[in-house]
């Protein structure tokens, strides 16, 4: 019994100073709902909120924004896997239908990354990978990425000029998203000049913590004409865990979770990489992107630099990839990510995304990793 | 044997109390470095001493205000005995003067020596012991460190700085699983104290309320208890060895 | 020596392999071995991953191996804003395992994926707190 989204709805992310957590779900909730033919509010049996608890002063998120959207006294709660609690609400969301035990389920993506104060922010943000044996030593997000970019450097001569390529691409794409938190396009040169982050990893080679909120409606196969003449169906989830220190990773160059999450999402939807038409992957850091592409089977391992200097994820290439800007235009709300880059898949697939359309797309995948690779939830869709 | 195997530094080793703490070291099994400025012949005397119980006695021609002396005398002992364990500050001077009869070298001089001279040795030493996480320093100052003695403004203000140094040196080495304390002896009886008018001898029994002076064997026995591992809880203390001169 | 003196800031007061911190005290880096497996663990685990064995003992290594890789951060978090920049390096120990740390006083232009490194214990020298840690160096 397939399961399948007919209703999707996408907040503006950026600074959002001016919404509370709920405030700011309700909008794509509003949004989704509206997309759909003939569903009501009261039809939704359940609402799964995607969101990472430490960033915001409301404890208990599902609570107030179930309570705020009118979901009560529907069941709610809430599914974390870092910046994947996203995918991984769908997933769950996924299992209850699937299981027979919902029908109608909303997946409600919510983030503010900037409620806490700097100094708060820095001190959670430091506590990112193995707080007993790393994070004594100072490490950080982007330290992280920036040891994975720097053995991928000398493992397969990928350059700081390959991740920079990444970052230009995406904010060419989130230029013409209405959506994303940065609509401009940067150069190559004003990434490659931008401040050290954490070498080699550059100020413009991060994404920005953004505030944001995304939502999607899934359903059965029994119901999802009745609300949407297009649902697009979930043909293949994957999931999978990594070691969460890089102490006891097999290797740097790869995120194993998002390798075994997409193995298990192509078996089941039974497709190849090639085959994919469009995709939204993690790249919360440039080099992200490029082991991504890899990871996914896009390209050969050690190839990731070669497949963006040659433009092969751009609309025209090989394998569309971020042609929605990524999590670098967007921003990344990390629990809403996951559910953004579901909604935009699903308006590729409906061919509804105008100046950004990838033409006949068909099938279609998102990529959302938690963390420094200890999650991963790969989901392949189509039309 | 307590110190068995163990190798030390006593400044001031040639004679009095110094030649005492370096001979009860040898008794105990320790491997001793002393250095002289003058008394060449007493220092041999030491060393010949130390022999005849079986232990290596080091002496090192070195003025303790020098610091390049102060690092050939750390270079050879480490070199020869392969470590160091343990180092007695124990060289010092006195030029008793009331403070308007007092020259600046008279003040100098003594600070010099008794101060500066214990910095130079206890540098080296902390910094040497810190990489091995491990010794014992002992400073000998003087009851006069802890009260003002008439005429010895100088000697007292040198004495009293050696306590506050050694406490301080405490707290930066404890971590480092070093013991850092002081010795306070009051009137003891050396060749030198032999000299001393008897009335002012006597003066300083009366002092005391065991009614005796020390022995320079009563100083050197706290300074090996503090060199052991039975006082290795003791830290940033002052141990007097007065016979309650200074109560 | 509690596991609380590990690091320039330590997030966890307790662990069942508490004893890696006196032993690091000492200067020595002590990793485990299963007792009923023989499997090895650098960093240190009391519960063996590979036959759940809970019964494990210290084994001291070289601290000799490779640099897997290294960054240099200069966005720091809070607490490491007064060391910053500093470099972090991952080694590969010469008898398996990894480690974090810093770079210590290998020169810039000299620190290069795959060189031989040293990892050596140390204390914060300049604080009169105890606190452990260890350094990454020419061997």
């Amino acid at each position: 019994m397939k399961v399948g989204i007919v209703g999707i709805g996408h907040g503006k992310f950026g600074n959002r100073s001016d919404a509370t957590v709920q405030e700011l779900a309700f909008e794509p909730f509003k949004e989704s709902i509206e997309d759909t033919k003939n569903l009501r509010r009261e039809d939704i049996d359940a609402l799964i909120v995607g969101s990472v608890p430490e960033y915001h002063m409301q404890r208990s998120l599902p609570g107030v924004v179930a309570e705020y959207v009118g979901m009560n006294p529907k069941s709610t709660w809430l599914t974390e896997a870092a910046c994947a609690s996203g995918s991984a609400a769908i997933r769950t969301a996924y299992m209850a239908i699937k299981s027979g035990i919902h029908d109608i389920v909303a997946v409600i993506g919510v983030q503010k990354m900037r409620e806490l104060s700097t100094e708060e922010i820095l001190a959670l943000m430091g506590r990112v990978g193995d707080v007993q044996w790393e994070s004594i030593f100072g490490t950080t997000f982007p330290g992280y990425y920036a040891l994975y970019a720097n053995r991928h450097m000398h493992e397969f001569g990928t350059t700081k000029e390959h991740m920079a390529l990444v970052a230009v691409k995406n904010h060419f794409y989130g230029s013409m998203n209405p959506y994303a938190f940065f609509q401009k396009e940067v150069t190559k040169e004003r990434v490659l000049g931008s401040d050290d982050v954490a070498f080699p990893v550059n100020v413009f080679d991060c994404c920005a913590n953004a505030d944001g909120a995304a939502c999607v409606i899934l359903t059965n196969e029994k119901l999802a004409k009745k609300f949407n003449e297009t649902p697009i169906w979930i043909e293949g989830v994957g999931s999978a865990s990594s070691q969460m220190s890089l102490l006891r990773r097999p290797n740097l160059v790869e995120i194993p979770s998002a390798v075994e999450a997409a193995k298990q999402a192509y078996k089941q939807a039974n497709v190849k990489p090639s085959d994919i038409s469009v995709a939204d992957v993690h790249d919360c850091f440039t080099i992200a992107e490029i082991m991504a592409y890899e990871n996914l089977g896009f390209c050969e391992r050690g190839k990731g630099g070669k497949f963006i200097e040659e433009k092969q994820s751009y609309i025209d290439g090989k394998t569309p990839v971020n042609v929605d800007g990524g999590l670098k235009a967007k921003g990344h709300p990390v629990g809403a990510t996951g559910v953004s880059m579901t909604t935009e898949i699903v308006k590729q697939l409906r061919g509804d995304a105008g100046k950004r359309q990838v033409s006949g797309a068909e099938i279609g995948l998102t990529h959302n990793v938690g963390g420094i690779g200890q999650y991963t939830f790969v989901h392949i869709l189509r039309r | 044997m307590e110190l068995n195997g163990r190798s030390a530094i006593i400044t001031g080793g040639s004679i009095g109390i110094g030649a005492s703490i370096a001979v009860e070291m040898a008794r105990e099994g320790a491997n001793v470095a002393i250095n002289y400025r003058k008394h060449d012949t007493e220092a041999k005397e030491v060393a010949k001493t130390i022999e005849k119980l079986g232990k290596t006695c080091l002496i090192v021609k070195a003025d303790v205000t020098n610091n390049k002396h102060a690092e050939g005398m750390f270079k050879k002992v480490i070199e020869e005995f392969g470590g160091l364990d343990i180092l007695v500050c124990n060289a010092g001077i006195n030029i008793d003067r009331v403070i308007w009869k007092m020259s600046e070298n008279d003040w100098d001089n003594v600070i010099n020596v008794n101060l500066k001279g214990y910095f130079i040795y206890n540098k080296l030493a902390a910094s040497h012991f810190k990489e091995q996480r491990s010794g014992k320093i002992v400073n000998i100052t003087s009851i006069n460190g802890l009260r003002g003695k008439f005429g010895q403004c100088n000697y007292s203000a040198s004495k009293g700085g050696i306590i506050s140094l050694t406490k301080a040196l405490a707290k930066e080495l404890g971590k480092f699983n070093v013991n850092v304390n002081a010795v306070a002896p009051g009137m003891v009886m050396t060749e030198m104290a032999k000299n001393i008018p008897s009335e002012f001898l006597q003066k300083a029994v009366d002092e005391t309320v065991l009614g005796r002076i020390a022995s320079t064997e009563d100083v050197a026995n706290v300074v090996l208890f503090l060199c052991s591992e039975k006082s290795r809880h003791i830290t940033g203390e002052v141990i007097k060895v007065d016979g309650g001169q200074y109560i | 020596m509690p596991f609380k003196y590990f690091g320039k800031i330590n997030f966890t007061p307790y662990t069942k392999v508490d004893k890696f911190s006196e032993y690091l005290h000492k200067g020595k880096l002590m990793g485990s071995r299963c007792k009923k497996c023989g499997e090895t663990y650098f960093p240190p685990r009391a519960d063996c991953l590979k036959c759940m064995d809970d019964k494990f003992e210290w084994v001291q290594y070289s601290g000799k191996g490779t640099l897997h890789s290294f960054t240099t951060i200069h966005a720091a978090p809070k607490g490491f804003d007064d060391i910053a920049p500093y470099t972090l390096g991952i080694v590969d120990l010469e008898e398996g395992g990894r480690l974090i740390s810093w770079i210590g006083d290998i020169p810039k232009k000299e620190v290069k994926i795959g060189m031989n490194v040293k990892v050596v214990p140390r204390i914060f020298e300049d604080i009169p707190e105890i606190k452990l840690y260890y350094t990454i160096e020419k061997p």
